[in-house]
């Protein structure tokens, strides 16, 4: 019956286009005042980017210090090493320091941390000649910097170290050592408080 | 191969506190080393393996330095630039501790003697009456002449064999050792056997000195640091003996020990800079060794 087909398709049709009379797209009823006409605008939100970059995870609020993973020791490669300079004038130290760690950079040699001990002070107390009293002659601040090599290459280490050796200045003591668990905690204060109330628990 | 090794270098505090051990032998000419090494001599001689032997016998030679003892002279440049740069930081600086305290005694004299002086007002002041800080600093000033410091050049500044030779300078160690039908001087060197790391090799070669009986030495890393190559004359050269190959591993001084007894003429020992190498070692042998040695 192909009458009837047309009829129905010209049915189909005619509904088609009523529908199709209301728009689909709704254009933005004024509802209130205080809309604003350009977001309505084609170009809006063009220069929007920051949606396009990955997601980045939420920053912790406050970042606990983590101890960074101390490196294994490889067949050409030494394990984490600090390089301990010590002394009793601070500008020397500290100048000593920054030469190692700007050595460092130059030599590829790559620099995990670069850090501060705490400052020892020794008091000097000299005998007097006359008579047993003690007086204090004076204050001896010993600096501690330390700065810690990633995997310092077993090729050239020992040109490292010679350089080290030559350009070490008066007074100043240097100390090469591994890096363990224990060097980091000694870092942080202790607390005592905390260490009372946990022998109270376990007690 | 690597191995975790602990070091500790110091250097002496004062130029003067080095020069002492001229006369006697005793450790403050050197720094103090001291260094513990995991055992890995262990691990490394498992991987011996049967190879094809090769034609070049390998020898490891030690390089030992004696580290400069007192800080290096410096230019009149140097020397100007230092009292420039120390006059200014005077200048700039503020008053110490000990610089209030004389001021304050002399503000507190001058007041005593105007004849207005209220001893009550100062209470606190009673006992630093008995000690001014004029009579410290006197004193002290008094320990600082009376104080001599050795000289920075010693008696025994030519003599090559002296350990106490060029105290601002780095020393290296030569001995004589008859190759073919003559003497030549080179790094204290042995062959390496079967078994044995080439480090291992070299720290033998160091304590089978004769005269070297008594020298602590740090070895500063597990790699050589030099390689000399030597191909025997034609008329020598064999089917398994094309010549040596000698490699070089780097070496710090922390001891002498005590000097040997009798002076043998055999135990021929040098300490020289390596300015002054080239007079006794021979040249191709100067060219590879040069390379890595640092300073001049």
């Amino acid at each position: 019956m192909q009458v009837s087909a047309t009829q129905q398709a010209f049915v189909l049709n005619q509904a088609l286009t009523t529908c199709r009379a209301t728009p689909s797209i709704q254009h933005p009823v004024w509802a209130s005042v205080n809309e604003r006409q350009y977001k309505s605008m084609p170009t809006h939100g063009i220069g929007r980017w920051r949606h396009l970059l990955p997601k980045d995870p939420p920053k912790k609020k406050r970042d606990r210090q983590q101890m960074k993973e101390i490196v294994v020791e490889t067949e050409t490669t030494y394990a984490t090493l600090n390089i301990n300079v010590s002394g009793y004038d601070m500008t020397v130290v500290e100048h000593f320091s920054q030469h190692i760690h700007n050595l460092c950079n130059r030599l590829g040699i790559k620099v995990l941390d670069c850090y501060a001990l705490q400052t020892k002070t020794t008091e000097v107390w000299l005998m007097q000649e006359q008579g047993t009293k003690m007086s204090v002659d004076s204050f001896l601040k010993t600096h501690n910097r330390v700065v810690q090599l990633r995997s310092l290459s077993a090729t050239v280490c020992p040109i490292f170290l010679e350089v080290l050796l030559k350009n070490q200045p008066e007074g100043v003591q240097l100390c090469v050592q591994e890096h363990t668990e224990v060097d980091y905690k000694a870092r942080f204060k202790g607390r005592p408080e905390l260490e009372g109330l946990k022998a109270k628990i376990t007690y | 191969m690597a191995a975790p090794c602990r070091r500790m270098a110091g250097r002496s505090l004062l130029q003067f506190l080095s020069s002492f051990s001229r006369t006697s032998v005793s450790n403050s000419g050197f720094r103090q080393f001291s260094s513990t090494s995991v055992c890995w001599g262990s691990r490394q001689a498992q991987h011996v393996e049967e190879r094809a032997s090769s034609p070049w016998t390998l020898m490891a030679a030690v390089c030992l330095q004696r580290l400069p003892v007192i800080s290096a002279e410096s230019n009149p440049i140097e020397q100007q630039f230092r009292d420039m740069m120390i006059q200014m930081e005077l200048e700039k600086s503020m008053l110490s501790d000990h610089e209030l305290r004389l001021l304050d005694d002399a503000e507190r004299m001058r007041r005593m003697q105007a004849g207005e002086y209220d001893s009550d007002e100062e209470e606190d002041r009673r006992d630093q009456d008995i000690v001014l800080a004029q009579d410290l600093e006197d004193s002290w000033e008094q320990k600082l002449k009376n104080f001599q410091p050795a000289a920075r050049v010693s008696d025994s500044e030519g003599d090559p064999g002296s350990l106490q030779r060029r105290l601002s300078d780095s020393l290296l160690l030569l001995v004589e050792r008859p190759v073919g039908r003559e003497k030549l001087w080179m790094l204290p060197q042995t062959e390496w056997q079967r078994g044995e790391t080439l480090r291992e090799t070299a720290e033998r070669a160091l304590s089978s000195l004769p005269a070297a009986s008594g020298f602590k030495a740090t070895f500063l890393g597990n790699t050589p640091c030099g390689v000399y190559k030597y191909k025997l004359p034609r008329a020598a050269r064999t089917e398994s003996s094309l010549g040596t190959k000698v490699f070089f591993f780097k070496a710090v001084l922390s001891d002498a020990g005590a000097p040997p007894a009798t002076e043998s003429p055999e135990s021929s020992l040098l300490w020289v800079t390596k300015s002054e190498l080239q007079r006794y070692v021979k040249p191709a042998y100067l060219m590879k060794v040069e390379r890595f040695l640092l300073g001049f």
